[in-house]
Formats: structure tokens, C-alpha cells, sequence
């Protein structure tokens, strides 16, 4: 169905001419390259510029992460930033700018700013660490130097303080409380040095833990100054340092302006990177070089106008895929059908001789989605809010497509929330088809029938499937057998339509899966193992059970829409702020379902595409087509 | 009379906290996994977060399911309906499946989405796989849920 051709293409040229046939071929983004691997020839190995290239954007994105700290914050603002625009052809221009003065200046406040953090957290951690002896009131030296005394602060566990106390008693050992906290006892102990290893095997059986003064906190230490002294010097150079450390930072803030020249020196650079790295795919010789990739068939035109001023020194050829290879794989949709490849992409390309099931699967997942959230308000906001996106941000590629894709699933919302569900709780029942909480029955039906239609769908894709691959007897009497038995069993158990017609036509069905689902040759085991398989009638069944899910999530988001509505009306009784209130509910909870409900929607309608949908027919494989393209990470190219 | 009424209470009790228990461990699970990855990389918060929420549905199943069985015994809006014995015992009954398969799926739900957090620490393109994945475990407690809803609809108090 819709998978562009491809082919081949190969290039043989002047050397001369390489890196500006690459430049070209970089910014059509036409080509996927392939290694050249061919036995005449020698692969480059990428040259060392690379490495070079390399360090240089690194120092750059460090550098814009470092600026990006004064970047304007606020969701709304970011959510439709639009990116700075460059036209590639000036690229040289921006080069020509001064970056690397820049990237030092940053560098070298960066590493100032990361010095000056390091010393505080230092500092603070000092005066932290004196703390618990901020009462003791002699000077802080006094503790350190006396000579037949030894002169012990510490902190013991509270549990052991009456221990203690017993212990101190009976020994005759000085000592005195400085502080307490939540846990521990600080104290200053003092005892003859003689007496040391008395003292020491006791205080130790008593989890005393003495603290001892760095060579930093006595080097600040004055002879005069207290505890307290030492830790308000400590403060002040805290506080100078914090100066120091704002002046950089306001230093970092005037290199502000800067930034959006940086962010287009580094795409450039990293669009130059990819083409020297590139050239580690082509193959050399003295005088030529070689290259190999695939294009779009569509796209040769395109590109053979724009190497066409190189076509003195170069030859081109294109040819079909060869049966071994294996070409990457391009989705080819209409414009409304293209953002439903995402899903199918989260699942697999196409295998080659497979097809692209984005088609037929689209419908399905609209449909399932707009069932599972039917909340028209919800779908209006969604949809409203990824069209805003779309109309100021302007983004490309994968983002751009998944956000029509949840403006069309919105879309979905508001036509089936009207149909069957409501307008933030609040159904208008002059539009409405059906009631589901009135009468879920009616809505199981329509969730099965719609779980019918697609298994049954699956199963004709995969008999033409077949066919198209000339296994005929198989897809003709087996697929073609559920096909007709599925509808057939169907009208014949409902009661209204039970004719006699439906049995045959079921038993005809079932006879074409019984004498032909086995490939044995041996005829019992042929019947015997083709009666085997209608026994896959359960793992239909439960398929189309599986549907059931469509009614549990629209009543759940219906019910919770409801639920927040009957909390506002109740909310709206209270005196003065009810009204209030009831608005913080209203939005609150609604905004809530909205998530969830989309959420829920979203991974269950994909489910039922891939495990009830894509099972029956689709195989995945195939890789993606990945061009030689022009790449950015902040800038759009132009 | 009375018991019937409060054993419909029940019912909307159990839904409640069984499925809340599910969805509690099921999101605990997955939010412990999701602070070590975020402890390497905080940038992940938005992608992981989908995964950590996910487990919470059963939850609001449970909520939701009380919700209809307060409707029905007129708890919210109209007056109170009187029930007898057998009609309490039916509306408990009809939200056993939404309760209990809430608290099963749920526990394990977390658990699938605990190592899907880890498998996007290493594959974050890859983030809608693991999610996937759990909504598979996740069926179930949609299928509780909807016979629960079917139950309850069913029952007739006038």
C-alpha cells in the first residue's frame, strides 16, 4: 500500500569534489548513506578534525547550559517559544563571530562560580561543625594547649547520660553540660594526662565521642576568642564570598546576550561534525572517491538538478534494491492519514513485501479514542490548544505531527462526546444518540460491533495478504473460512436473524479451516489438526471481548466529569467563598479527568490496534529511513 | 431494611479501598524506581511521570464504581432509597470484581511500570513501550470495572 519506492544510488567522483558533494547532499537530506564496502576500495578512517570538532562542541553546550540559567521560565512562554532561524548558506558569517573569546570568558566564570561554592559549603560546614560548643565561654585555644591537663569536648547519647553522671561521681571527674539537643549531651571534660588511660576505656564504654578542632578553625582562631567569636568570623567570610560569587554571577548575566549566537555556532559546528563523520562511510582511492546510500525514487529528479554543477568530474547511478538487500523503509500517506504513522512507527516499520497498515488502522484509532474519552469539552480543548501550538510555535517533524495528530483525536472527542457523552459533564440530550449510563448495554454493543468489524477487517487484510504472496490455498480456505463463519455464527445465534442459511454458511466456513488450516499430508492428522485450529474460534471471542474496554473508559470519564460537577454544586453552598471554591473544583477536576481520560485513551485505543488489529496481518521489521540531512539542536535551519 | 443499606455502603467501601491499595503499591513501586533514575538524570521527570501515574487508575476505578453505588442508593442528589438485605447484598457483591481486580492489578501494574522506568533510564526514545506494557495489566481492572458498572446497572431499587 503505501511504501515509498527506493533505490540506489552510487556516486563516483573526483576526490577534490567530496566535501562539497557532501555539503549538498547534507542539505537536500535526501540520501541515507550506506558504508561503501567493497574490496577495491579503502574506508576512510575519520580524520582527526573530527575529535577536534568534537571537543569544541562539548565546551559549547556546556557553555550554553551554563547561560541557560537566565533563560526566560514560565510554561506558556516556553510551550510557544519559537526557535532562532538561520539561513544555512550564511553559515560562514556566523562562524566568523568570535565564539571561543566567549566560551573562555564563560569557562573561566564558571569555574570561578564552582570555586566560590565549594569554599562556602566548606565554610558553612565549619561553622556547623562548632555549633554544639557555641556556649562554652572560654577562648577556643585554651581548649588545645594546656600542658599535664587534657581538655576533652565531646557529646555522649542522652541515654547514657545518668550513666554517666554515676560514673563521674564515683571517679571524680570534672566535667561540664554545654548544650543538649534532641539526642545528644555535649560536654567538656577535663582530667589530669596521666589519668588518661583510666578515663579513656570509660568514656568509650559509654559512647562518648570527643571532638577534635581542624588545622583550619584554630588557624582562624585568635588567643582571646570564644567559640562564638570564631563561628561569626566564619560567617563574615561566608558573606564576602557570597558577594564574590553574585559579582560573577552578574558577570555570567551580561554574557546573557550572547547566547543565541552561540546556539547557532554550535549547530553549524555540529552539521560540520556529521559531515566529516560521514566521510568515514565512502570509499577512497587516489584520484575518486565512492558513495553509497538509498533515495526515494521520487526524489531523484531533485537531487540530479542540484549536483549538477559538479557533473563534469562525477557519474551517478541509480538502480532497484537488490532480493538481498534491504532497503530502509519510508511511509508514504495522505496528509490526513500521516500523523497515524506515529502509532504504527511505535510498533515497527513494515517488514519488506509487508505493507504500510497506517490506513486502515487510522479510522479504528480516531474512532476508539473519541469513545473512550466522549467528553466534547475535553476534545475542544485539546484540540484547541495543540492547534495554538502548531499556528505560534511552528515546530517540525515528529513533534509537529504528534500534535495534528492530537488535534484530529480531538476532533473524534467533541463529534462522539456530543453523540454519546457531554459537554463537561453536562450532556445536551437533544444531540445525543445514546445514553451510555442510561443504557450501557446499547454501548457494549456498539463497542463489540466495532471489535467485530476490525477483527474481521484484520483477517480479510491478512487473506489478501496471503494471496498477494501466492499462498492461496491456505489464505483462500482458512482466513477465508473465519471470514465467512465469524458473520455467519454471529446472525445465526441472534435470535432475530437466526435462519437456517447462516448455520450452513457457518459449517461451510468451518469445513474450508478444518480440511485446510493443517499442512500435513497425512489425512488424520490433516482433519485432526485442522479441527485443532477452530478451536482459535476462543482467541476471536476474546479479541472482540477485548473491545469492551471502549464502554468502561467513556463511562469513566463521563461518571468523573459528573462526580466533579456534584462536588461544585456542593461547594457552591458554602457561604461567601463557594463560589470560589466550586471555579478551583470545577477547573481543577475537570483538567484532572482531562489527563487521565486522554491518557487512558490513548494507551488502550494503541493496544487494541497492536495486539488485536496488527496480530491478524501486519509483520514489523523494517528499518527506518534515516537521511543525510542537515541537523540542529536550537536553531531552525532556513 | 437498614442492613441492606449498609451493606450497599460496604460495597462502596470495599471498591474504594481495595482499589486504592492497589494503585497505592502499584504507584509506590514505580515512584521509588523513578527517583533513582531521576537521581542520575532529572530531566526525565516528565516522561517518567506518565509511567508513575499509570498504576493510579485502578484507584479511580474504585472511586468511581462507589461513586455509582452512591447514586443508586440516592447517598448523592435524590432522597435515600430504602434496600432490603438481598438488594445490599447484591450491590456489595456487584463491586467485588472492581475492587479486588483493582488491588491485584494494580500492585503488579507497578511493578511492569517499575522496570519500564528503568528500561527508559537506558531507551528513553522507547517510552511509549513500557506504557504498553502496562496497560495490558491493566485490562483487567477495566474488565473488573466493567462488570461492576453492568452489575450495578442491573440491580433494581426502586
Amino acid at each position: 500500500m503505501a511504501i515509498a519506492e527506493v533505490q540506489k544510488i552510487q556516486i563516483l567522483a573526483h576526490r577534490g569534489a567530496k566535501m562539497e558533494i557532501l555539503s549538498s547532499l547534507q542539505e537536500e537530506g535526501l540520501v541515507q548513506l550506506e558504508s561503501a564496502n567493497s574490496e577495491e576500495l579503502e574506508l576512510l578512517s575519520p580524520s582527526s578534525d573530527v575529535s577536534d570538532l568534537e571537543f569544541r562542541l562539548h565546551r559549547l553546550s556546556r557553555v550554553l547550559d551554563y547561560l541557560s540559567h537566565w533563560e526566560e521560565k514560565g510554561f506558556v512562554k516556553r510551550l510557544f517559544a519559537q526557535k532562532p532561524q538561520l539561513d544555512y548558506q550564511k553559515r560562514d558569517e556566523v562562524l566568523s563571530f568570535d565564539y571561543v573569546s566567549i566560551v573562555d570568558r564563560v569557562e573561566k566564570l564558571e569555574a570561578e562560580k564552582n570555586e566560590l561554592l565549594a569554599e562556602i559549603r566548606f565554610l558553612e560546614k565549619e561553622k556547623e561543625f562548632l555549633l554544639p560548643l557555641e556556649n562554652l565561654e572560654l577562648p577556643l585555644k585554651s581548649l588545645e594547649s594546656v600542658d599535664s591537663v587534657e581538655v576533652l569536648p565531646g557529646s555522649l547519647p542522652l541515654a547514657q547520660y545518668n550513666e554517666f553522671k554515676k560514673m563521674a561521681e564515683k571517679e571524680a571527674l570534672w566535667y561540664e553540660v554545654i548544650k543538649r539537643d534532641k539526642r545528644r549531651l555535649y560536654l567538656l571534660i577535663i582530667y589530669l594526662k596521666k589519668e588518661k588511660d583510666h578515663f579513656e576505656p570509660l568514656l568509650k564504654d559509654l559512647n562518648f565521642a570527643s571532638l577534635y578542632f581542624i588545622e583550619p578553625i584554630l588557624k582562624k582562631a585568635d588567643e582571646k576568642d570564644r567559640v562564638k567569636d570564631v563561628m561569626e568570623k566564619f560567617g563574615e567570610e561566608i558573606e564576602e564570598k557570597r558577594v564574590e560569587l553574585d559579582s560573577v554571577e552578574n558577570e555570567g548575566q551580561k554574557l546573557f546576550v550572547h547566547r543565541e549566537e552561540l546556539m547557532l555556532v554550535y549547530d553549524v559546528l555540529l552539521n560540520e561534525r556529521d559531515k566529516l563523520f560521514s566521510s568515514r562511510l565512502l570509499g577512497e582511492t587516489e584520484r575518486v572517491f565512492y558513495l553509497e546510500g538509498w533515495i526515494r525514487s521520487s526524489d531523484i529528479k531533485e537531487l540530479k538538478f542540484k549536483l549538477w554543477p559538479y557533473s563534469e568530474g562525477m557519474e551517478i547511478y541509480f538502480r532497484d534494491p537488490l532480493p538481498e538487500e534491504d532497503p530502509p523503509v519510508i511511509l508514504e500517506n495522505p496528509r490526513l492519514g500521516k500523523p497515524f504513522e506515529l502509532v504504527t512507527k511505535l510498533y515497527g516499520l513494515p517488514q519488506r513485501g509487508s505493507f504500510d497498515p497506517t490506513l486502515p488502522m487510522a479510522p479504528f484509532f480516531f474512532l476508539f479514542v473519541g469513545l473512550c474519552v466522549s467528553e466534547a469539552g475535553y476534545g475542544l480543548l485539546v484540540a484547541l490548544l495543540s492547534f495554538l501550538i502548531i499556528k505560534f510555535a511552528k515546530p517540525k517533524g515528529g513533534l509537529l505531527q504528534f500534535l495534528k495528530l492530537l488535534s484530529l483525536l480531538g476532533i473524534s472527542t467533541v463529534i462522539l462526546g456530543t453523540l454519546i457523552g457531554g459537554w463537561f459533564g453536562f450532556p445536551i440530550r437533544s444531540l445525543m444518540i445514546l445514553d451510555p449510563l442510561e443504557n450501557p448495554l446499547a454501548f457494549l454493543g456498539i463497542a463489540l460491533a466495532l471489535g467485530f468489524v476490525q477483527v474481521w477487517f484484520g483477517t480479510l487484510l491478512s487473506m489478501i495478504n496471503g494471496i498477494k504472496n501466492k499462498i492461496y490455498l491456505q489464505s483462500i480456505f482458512v482466513q477465508g473460512g473465519w471470514l465467512l463463519l465469524l458473520p455467519s455464527a454471529v446472525l445465526y445465534g441472534v435470535p432475530q436473524t437466526s435462519q437456517p442459511v447462516w448455520g450452513i454458511l457457518t459449517l461451510a466456513g468451518a469445513a474450508g479451516i478444518v480440511f485446510f488450516a493443517s499442512p500435513s499430508r497425512n489425512p488424520f492428522a490433516r482433519f485432526f489438526g485442522g479441527l485443532y485450529s477452530l478451536y482459535d474460534i476462543s482467541r476471536y471471542l476474546a479479541d472482540i471481548l477485548s473491545y469492551s474496554r471502549l464502554l468502561a473508559l467513556g463511562l469513566a470519564t463521563t461518571v468523573i466529569a459528573m462526580v466533579v460537577n456534584t462536588l461544585c454544586q456542593t461547594a457552591l453552598g458554602i457561604p461567601w467563598v463557594g463560589w470560589f471554591i466550586a471555579a478551583l473544583i470545577f477547573i481543577g477536576g475537570h483538567l484532572f479527568n482531562l489527563g487521565i481520560s486522554f491518557l487512558g485513551a490513548f494507551v488502550h485505543s494503541m493496544r487494541l490496534q497492536f495486539v488485536e488489529f496488527f496480530s491478524k496481518f501486519f509483520k514489523s521489521g523494517g528499518r527506518p529511513f534515516e537521511p543525510f540531512e542537515l541537523e540542529s539542536k536550537f536553531v531552525e535551519f532556513i | 431494611m437498614e442492613l441492606g443499606f449498609t451493606l450497599a455502603v460496604l460495597g462502596g467501601a470495599f471498591a474504594v479501598v481495595l482499589g486504592g491499595i492497589g494503585s497505592a503499591i502499584g504507584v509506590g513501586l514505580a515512584g521509588q524506581a523513578s527517583s533513582g533514575v531521576m537521581s542520575e538524570d532529572p530531566g526525565k521527570f516528565g516522561s517518567l511521570l506518565l509511567l508513575v501515574a499509570l498504576p493510579g487508575t485502578q484507584g479511580i476505578y474504585g472511586f468511581l464504581s462507589a461513586f455509582l453505588v452512591m447514586l443508586k442508593i440516592g447517598l448523592v442528589g435524590e432522597a435515600l432509597k430504602t434496600l432490603t438485605m438481598y438488594q445490599g447484598w447484591q450491590v456489595l457483591i456487584a463491586c467485588l470484581p472492581v475492587a479486588f481486580a483493582g488491588l491485584i492489578s494494580g500492585i503488579h501494574q507497578g511493578k511492569v511500570c517499575a522496570s519500564g522506568v528503568y528500561m527508559v533510564a537506558k531507551q528513553p526514545k522507547d517510552l511509549m513501550k513500557p506504557v504498553i506494557m502496562a496497560a495490558l495489566v491493566e485490562t483487567y481492572a477495566v474488565l473488573g470495572l466493567l462488570i461492576s458498572i453492568l452489575l450495578l446497572q442491573g440491580i433494581n431499587i426502586k
